[in-house]
Order: C-alpha cells, then sequence, then structure tokens
C-alpha cells in the first residue's frame, strides 16, 4: 500500500515536474551539501540518500516557479518520520518570499502532514485556489519530530496544465 | 566576484573621533569605504552599493543599493558624529534595504565597521547571525578602534553564526601606523569571494604607495594597448634569452674584478648580447610613445642614474607583478635597447653603459614624436649624461652612430 501510494497519481492528473522553471528555484536555509535540487529533480529525488535539509533552523522556504500556468491539485511530500516536515504552507503565485514576511500574508492553503503523508500520500490541496498558479512558495514551518533539523526526501506536484499557447502549435498553423 | 548587492553600515558614533588611526577613526573609515565601493563597482558592473548609518539619532540609510560610485560618494560627505551605534538595528536595517533591491538575482552582503564597544550579549548576536544565515545573507565585519574585553568574541561569534560556505569574513585592524584602507586591502574583504576586487585592489595599493600607476609598464594598458602589449613582448623575450645565457653570464661575471658591481656587470653581458633583437622591438615601441613617454622616459633614465648600482640588479629581478617601483620594467626595457653589442662590457656599470651612448641616446629622442631635440632642458639633460660618462665613450660613438640614426 505504501509503495503504491508513492507512485499512484490521482486520475487525470501529471506530474508537474517538467514544467518547474529550474532557473528560478530558491530555497532559503537550506545546507550547501544537501540542497532543494535532491528533492525535486527527478531521479535524485527518489534517491534516498539525498535528501534536502535546512541549516540554522528548521524552517525551509522554497520557492518553485513554473513554465506555464498550471492548476495545482495535489502535493507529495516525502520525507523521514522524525525529521520530515509536519507544518506545511503553501503561497500561489507570490515571489520572493522571505521569512520575515511569511505571516504577512494568509497562506492560500495549510496542511499538517500526517506519517501516510510523510510516505508518499498525495495531499490534496483546496484546488479552487490554485486554479492559476505561476509560482509556488513552499513554507515548512516545523517538523515531526521538533528537532532543528528538517529533511525532505522528495517534493512532487500533481496537476494539470491550463492551455497556454504552444509555440510549436503557432508555427504549424503560420505552415499552412 | 559574483553579482552582489552590498549594504555597508558606517559606525559615526562618538568614538569615531579619537585620533588613533590617522588623521581620526572617522576618516580612517571614510576612506576604507570609498575604496570598498570602488572595489564592488568596478568589479562587476551591475554591483550595486548602498550605505546606512547606525549611530547619530537613530538608523538612517544614506543611500539605497546603486550602482552610481558618484551617488555613494557624494553622501559620504557631511555626515555627523554623535550618540551610540545601534548594532542589532543597524543589521536588521541593512537586511531589509537588501531584502527590497531592485535586482533580485544579485546575492546580499552586509559590511558592517564595528568602532565602538558592543553592548550586546553573545546570544542576541547569534540570533541575528543566524537570522543572516537563513536569509542567505553574508556579512563581513571589520573590528577596529575601541577593543575592550569581548568585542572580539562576540563579533567573531557573530561571523560565526552568519558563514555559510566561507562567505562571512571578519577582520580586527589594531590601531598603528597603517592606514585603514592598506590593511583591508590584503583582506578577503576586499578581493571578496572571487578574483574581481583584486585588479582594482592592486591599482590601488600602488597608489597609495607612491608608484605613478598600478600597471604592469606604467602604461594603462587601456590606453595604450600597443605600447603595453610591445613591452610585455619584449619582457618576455629578455627572459628568455636570459635564461638561455645565463652559463655565459657566470663565466664573464667570474672574470670581472668589480666585486660589488659583479652582478651587474653579469647582467650587462647579456643585456649587451640581447640588444640586436630587442633593439626591433624597442623601435616599435618608441615610434608608440607620445609627448607622456617622453617625459617619462627621460625621468626613467634619470631615476635608474640615481641607483643604478644596487637597482639594476632589483630590476632584473623584478615581478612585472610588482608595480609598487617606479616604472622599473620601462627603463630596464629601454635600457636593454639603448645598450650596443659592445663587446667590452666590463669597466662599466650598468647605467652609464647606457648613458655613454650618449649620441645614440639622443638620437633615440629624435625618434620620439613629440620630443623637440631643440629643447634646452632636453640639451641640458644630454649633457649631464655627457659628464657622467667616461672617457671611452667617445671610442664608442663611432660604432653605434651608424645604426643609431633611422
Amino acid at each position: 500500500m505504501t509503495s503504491t501510494a508513492s507512485s499512484s497519481i490521482p486520475r487525470g492528473q501529471v506530474d508537474l515536474v517538467e514544467f518547474v522553471d529550474w532557473s528560478g528555484v530558491e530555497c532559503l536555509n537550506q545546507t550547501t551539501s544537501h540542497p532543494l535540487v535532491n528533492a525535486l529533480k527527478q531521479g535524485s529525488r527518489d534517491d534516498d540518500g539525498l535528501h534536502l535539509e535546512s541549516d540554522a533552523d528548521e524552517q525551509l522556504l522554497i520557492y518553485v516557479p513554473f513554465l506555464q500556468v498550471i492548476k495545482l491539485h495535489s502535493v507529495v511530500i516525502v520525507g523521514p518520520e522524525e525529521e520530515g516536515p509536519k507544518t506545511v504552507k503553501l503561497f500561489a503565485n507570490k515571489e520572493h518570499m522571505g521569512f520575515s514576511n511569511v505571516s504577512d500574508y494568509p497562506p492560500s492553503d495549510s496542511t499538517e502532514l500526517s506519517l501516510d503523508n510523510l510516505k508518499g500520500k498525495p495531499v490534496t490541496v483546496k484546488y479552487v485556489k490554485f486554479q492559476n498558479i505561476r509560482s509556488l512558495t513552499i513554507f515548512i514551518e516545523e517538523n515531526q519530530g521538533g528537532s532543528d533539523v528538517t529533511k525532505v526526501q522528495k517534493i512532487a506536484f500533481l496537476g494539470t496544465t491550463v492551455d497556454t499557447t504552444n509555440m510549436k502549435d503557432l508555427k504549424k498553423i503560420e505552415e499552412h | 566576484m559574483g553579482l552582489e548587492a552590498t549594504m555597508i553600515c558606517i559606525d559615526n558614533s562618538e568614538w569615531m573621533r579619537n585620533g588613533d588611526y590617522s588623521p581620526s577613526r572617522f576618516q580612517a573609515q571614510a576612506d576604507a569605504i570609498n575604496l570598498i565601493c570602488g572595489a564592488k563597482t568596478q568589479s562587476n558592473p551591475e554591483n550595486t552599493v548602498g550605505v546606512l548609518t547606525m549611530a547619530g539619532k537613530g538608523v538612517r540609510v544614506l543611500v539605497t543599493p546603486t550602482s552610481d560610485l558618484g551617488k555613494i560618494l557624494a553622501c559620504l560627505h557631511g555626515l555627523d558624529i554623535g550618540c551610540e551605534m545601534n548594532l542589532t538595528a543597524g543589521i536588521q536595517v541593512a537586511q531589509l534595504v537588501l531584502k527590497h533591491r531592485q535586482n533580485k538575482k544579485q546575492k546580499q552582503r552586509i559590511i558592517v565597521f564595528a568602532g565602538s564597544p558592543i553592548n550586546y550579549e553573545k546570544k542576541t548576536l547569534e540570533a541575528i547571525g543566524r537570522k543572516l544565515k537563513k536569509s542567505s545573507v553574508a556579512l563581513d565585519v571589520v573590528d577596529f578602534g575601541e577593543s575592550d574585553d569581548g568585542k572580539a568574541e562576540k563579533l567573531e561569534t557573530l561571523v560565526a553564526a552568519v558563514n555559510n560556505n566561507d562567505n562571512s569574513h571578519i577582520v580586527h585592524v589594531s590601531p598603528g601606523p597603517n592606514a585603514l584602507s592598506d590593511v583591508l586591502i590584503s583582506t578577503p574583504i576586499f578581493s571578496g569571494d572571487g578574483e574581481g576586487g583584486s585588479g582594482f585592489a592592486a591599482a590601488a595599493a600602488a597608489a597609495s604607495a607612491g608608484g605613478v600607476s598600478g600597471f604592469d609598464f606604467g602604461v594603462d594598458p587601456n590606453l595604450e594597448p600597443e605600447l603595453a602589449l610591445a613591452l610585455r613582448i619584449s619582457m618576455e623575450e629578455e627572459r628568455a634569452r636570459q635564461e638561455a645565457a645565463a652559463k655565459k653570464a657566470a663565466e664573464e661575471a667570474a672574470k670581472e674584478e668589480k666585486g660589488g658591481e659583479q652582478a651587474s656587470s653579469s647582467h650587462d653581458t647579456t643585456m649587451s648580447e640581447a640588444v640586436n633583437t630587442s633593439a626591433v622591438i624597442a623601435d616599435d615601441k618608441r615610434q608608440n610613445l607620445t609627448d607622456d613617454e617622453a617625459a617619462l622616459l627621460e625621468q626613467a633614465l634619470a631615476m635608474s642614474m640615481d641607483g643604478a648600482k644596487s637597482s639594476s640588479v632589483d630590476m632584473i629581478d623584478a615581478d612585472m607583478s610588482d608595480a609598487t617601483t617606479e616604472d622599473p620594467e620601462l627603463a630596464y626595457a629601454l635600457k636593454m635597447s639603448v645598450q650596443e653589442s659592445a663587446g667590452d662590457s666590463s669597466t662599466h656599470s650598468g647605467m652609464s653603459k647606457v648613458l655613454e651612448d650618449q649620441s645614440f641616446v639622443s638620437s633615440v629622442l629624435n625618434s620620439l614624436p613629440g620630443v623637440d631635440p631643440n629643447d634646452p632642458s632636453l640639451k641640458d639633460f644630454l649633457a649631464s649624461l655627457q659628464d657622467q660618462s667616461e672617457t671611452q665613450q667617445k671610442q664608442k660613438e663611432d660604432s653605434p652612430e651608424k645604426d643609431g640614426d633611422k
């Protein structure tokens, strides 16, 4: 059950990892030896040896821009039982947030991850609030065990893309 | 150096009136800030620097991060000294300013000048440091001025808390003869996390040491690329030739009678052997010389006359990047090219050998585009050259005259 849960994707949704704009991805308070790409990138995120780790304290602020507009259905966050994230807040379309202004706006959604979630069960978000997403900010406020270090093995986004202009299609029409 | 936005926190508290750094702590601090701003803006044109004061009525931002060096320097004028420095508020305001920088791709850095005593607890400073680290802000601290017990440690803990992969540094400067800016130039604060600031720093170091310029040959490569290139080529060729002729020089040096000038004489031989081909290069050089270079040439010859014995050896060993001596490479290169391949090298020191070919020197000066050979000052100079030469000079005049004139 647990192993299939991590790979099961709700019907109609896709894994949005291909639509992540890697040039703009940022993570505050990560250790340099365990950066965000370990948890996000395809390949390293499934590698158990690689994980994202927090540095000065247990909070993490992750900013993920997307290449095109998407609708976000659910989020998968995998981490160890003790040091995995617990309270997670999501902010839609807010750029360049800092730890000082995470409390300035209400989050678009916030959840507390259960141990099932940490094993790979997707967390369904308030779909209506995530209809038009250009960028996503994930604020991990505390972890399960309350320790000073938060570890995240994998972060995945499940959703659909909004039909935006596909430049390849545009060319074909012109050829006629 | 990478793309960076820097906030400089100035300490303008009452403690800055002290004169243990000349002329006053505040002035030394201002000089250092000028240099840092210059280095940052020069290393990357998109770097921005901002300034705030921590004492006075309160923390006040003088200029938000900008790449306009003039604006930054202008706001440093007319600063008042007073009250006490508020370190924590200063750092927090700096962090806020950096957060709202225009170009979000720039890395954030705060440089703090801490001259007054620190009244905060270590824990408070550590907490501030961790906050900075969380927001990926680097911190450089210049610890100068007051040094009561605990201040250095407190600042060390602060920097250690912020430090992430060696991006933050602390420098302790004790009062002394060296100016604050000079001490800072050699620190990682100036050179940053890369190579960018070091070029500017080297130029600044040379300027402050009283040299003519900070560039390799006394020539600005930007203004006169051909001349700089020609000089560099001739230097390299001469080096290669010197290595080849080293053995010969050692033999001839053994035959020399003069004890003190033995080393310079051996170099004379190598120089004389090297003259023919280097003279060709030197000709190209001379054609590019301007009026300024003519004056510089005279100056160089005069200077090398004064320090003939010791400096000739030094010149040859001088590093190309050592810009603190006064145009040694230029004088040396010209000295070599003026040398004729006369066999008799034993009885003269390096410099008199150059100058004894007085007619050759005058022909060199004739060829310079801006030099008027009838100029009285030039005539006096040539006359003085003649006085210095020995009688044997006249014998040599015959041989160089054949190929001296162009």
